[in-house]
């Protein structure tokens, strides 16, 4: 039996097997599957591998995921205070940084794996390594050294602090930053992660300017890919755009998967990765709620027509909120199984 | 230096996020004589407008770019107005905040700080509002217009959202004093959005959103 495992080796080697990986974050639609609130879902390491295997099960796509919800991280530096929504996913209700003090107190721990924060986390990866551990690829989600910042003291103060200073505050806070993304990389592939999703939204031209990126947040993902290695990460702005660099990124990193924006032009992704890694096309997910059986089966095709020729290619999804229908969850993989089909190619399409 | 110059880079120094050289650039003018009222009217809201135009032209402007400009532009807006000959008009006002559940106040606050330069009021109802508190501090406050900023579908699309300040609005006969005006992430992922929440207009961003607000004064004051 081909596993989703086979199917994502196959599409980073430029092979072809009997399709495209198809990688589908659901993540708090895991409650729903146990007919828990999100709140009770959340607590316990064991309920949200349970859902991951039953809701991969009931799909058929080719990813679990071991992200309780972005939070987390922000837990491991000692935030108190989660708000919890019953329809959504759960936000920081208490900053860790509230002065400029904060950053001078804040502690990076030794080990993340030893943390209370990281049990249950730990707890649902050692599970879901056991039941699919080498045949379905297990993502985990890491937050890079330069969009921390953003979780342990809101957006608008990181933005303040990032683009007016104190330049003291500033750097001793990314280098703090920088200690934890690399820490908690290596717990997540002690724990048996395999796809390491490295989020940076600054990472992105729809965030920065092109001459901030190449002055300033390039550096910060070198330095990062640097300590980590590139094995299993997997480049995304968390829905921002970034053809723009993705060429630069490539050249300076190595990095060898994009995750693409739903914005970004796919067909020009696919044109600057040149072969030289994996696109991950990413459908437009918000529009699932309302969108009709058609429009969702015409979106798909509609990729997989930018994206599948000359293989290297992962069809995916974004945010996927709690509200979409199953009904159009299941249209939209059925869509992404069918279109995905490399025997839909012509031969000579494949290296 | 000339207006046209002074246009000129102080734009440069917004669109490069560099907000020492766009203060020096205002500080340099205000001691060759420029009037504060010119500064604000000539120089930081044409700023705002070529942004807007950029953004419309599609060109490479970004959310780092909005942020530096609301917050200069607000910066010295505050710095002049004490200066004008006479208080200036001011064309209406605004309350505006995250909705229910929401705690992401980065969009809240560069719409504001672009407010401030076009002479709009804001009250500045802060994050996770009710939309109960949305409607009384409008009425309170005679707005002519209620903002809710949502960074998540759930707190876009949610009941306690701004379907429900549409809901009490129309309950209470508001409908033609005061407009809603949406926007955030999920907006921009779905420009059929707003319709579906039932608000007036959306913005595509924070800096645009301060002619979509003008507008809608405009509308309610018709």
């Amino acid at each position: 039996m081909i596993t989703g495992m086979d199917r994502l080796v196959a599409a980073i080697n430029g092979g072809t097997s009997d399709r495209i990986p198809v990688f589908c974050n659901l993540l708090d639609q895991g409650a729903l599957e146990l007919g828990i609130s999100l709140q009770e879902y959340y607590t316990h390491g064991e309920r949200v591998a349970e859902a991951q295997l039953r809701l991969r099960e009931k799909y058929g796509y080719d990813n679990v995921w071991s992200l309780f919800y972005v939070g987390k991280e922000a837990e491991l530096l000692g935030c108190r205070e989660i708000i919890f929504a019953k329809d959504g996913p759960p936000n920081v209700a208490d900053f860790v940084i509230k002065t400029p003090a904060d950053i001078h107190r804040l502690e990076v721990p030794d080990d993340i794996s030893a943390q209370p924060a990281f049990e249950e986390e730990l707890k649902c990866l050692r599970l879901l390594r056991a039941a699919v551990g080498g045949r379905y690829p297990i993502c985990a989600y890491i937050t890079a050294t330069m969009a921390l910042p953003a979780l342990l003291m809101g957006m608008d103060k990181w933005m303040e602090l990032l683009f007016m200073g104190p330049a003291a505050d500033r750097d001793e806070l990314l280098a703090k930053c920088h200690d934890f993304f690399v820490k908690e990389m290596r717990a997540y592939r002690q724990a048996g992660a395999d796809v390491l999703v490295y989020s940076n939204p600054f990472g992105s031209t729809d965030f920065v300017p092109m001459k901030f990126f190449m002055e300033r947040s390039l550096p910060w993902i070198e330095k990062d890919i640097t300590a980590v290695g590139t094995p299993g990460v997997v480049y995304y702005c968390g829905m921002a755009r970034f053809n723009k660099v993705i060429d630069i990124v490539l050249k300076r990193t190595g990095l060898g998967v994009y995750y693409l924006s739903p914005l970004d032009d796919l067909e020009q992704g696919k044109r600057i990765i040149a072969g030289r890694g994996l696109t991950c096309g990413v459908i437009n997910d918000i529009k699932l709620i309302d969108w009709s059986q058609a429009e969702i089966r015409h979106e798909v095709k509609r990729m997989m027509e930018a994206g599948l020729p000359g293989g290297r290619f992962l069809f995916g999804t974004g945010v996927m909120p709690y509200g979409i229908p199953a009904e159009n969850i299941r249209t939209m993989l059925e869509a992404a199984y069918e279109f995905g089909q490399y025997e839909k190619l012509e031969a000579p399409c494949l290296r | 230096m000339k207006l046209e110059q002074l246009i000129i880079a102080y734009n440069e120094a917004v669109f490069d996020t560099d907000r020492d050289k766009a203060l020096q650039v205002i500080q340099a003018a205000v001691n060759n004589g420029v009037s504060p009222e010119e500064i604000v009217f000539d120089v930081v809201v044409p700023a705002i407008e070529q942004m807007i135009k950029s953004i419309s032209e599609d060109m490479d402007v970004n959310l780092a770019q909005h942020f530096m400009a609301s917050q200069i532009a607000a910066e010295v807006t505050d710095e002049m107005v004490p200066r004008f000959k006479h208080s200036p008009d001011i064309i209406g006002r605004i309350v505006i905040g995250t909705a229910q559940g929401d705690l992401h106040s980065l969009g809240k606050q560069i719409v504001t700080g672009c407010l401030k330069a076009r002479m709009i009021e804001y009250i500045d109802l802060g994050v996770n509002v009710p939309p109960e508190r949305f409607v009384d501090e409008a009425v309170a406050a005679h707005a002519q217009v209620i903002g809710i900023s949502a960074m998540m579908v759930h707190t876009a699309r949610g009941e306690d959202g701004c379907l429900k300040v549409r809901q009490i609005l129309e309950e209470r006969g508001l409908e033609d004093q005061i407009k809603i005006v949406v926007g955030g992430a999920p907006f921009r992922f779905d420009h059929d959005l707003y319709k579906i929440v039932q608000a007036d207009a959306w913005a595509e961003d924070g800096i645009t959103a301060g002619k979509v607000i003008g507008e809608l004064i405009q509308e309610v004051r018709r």
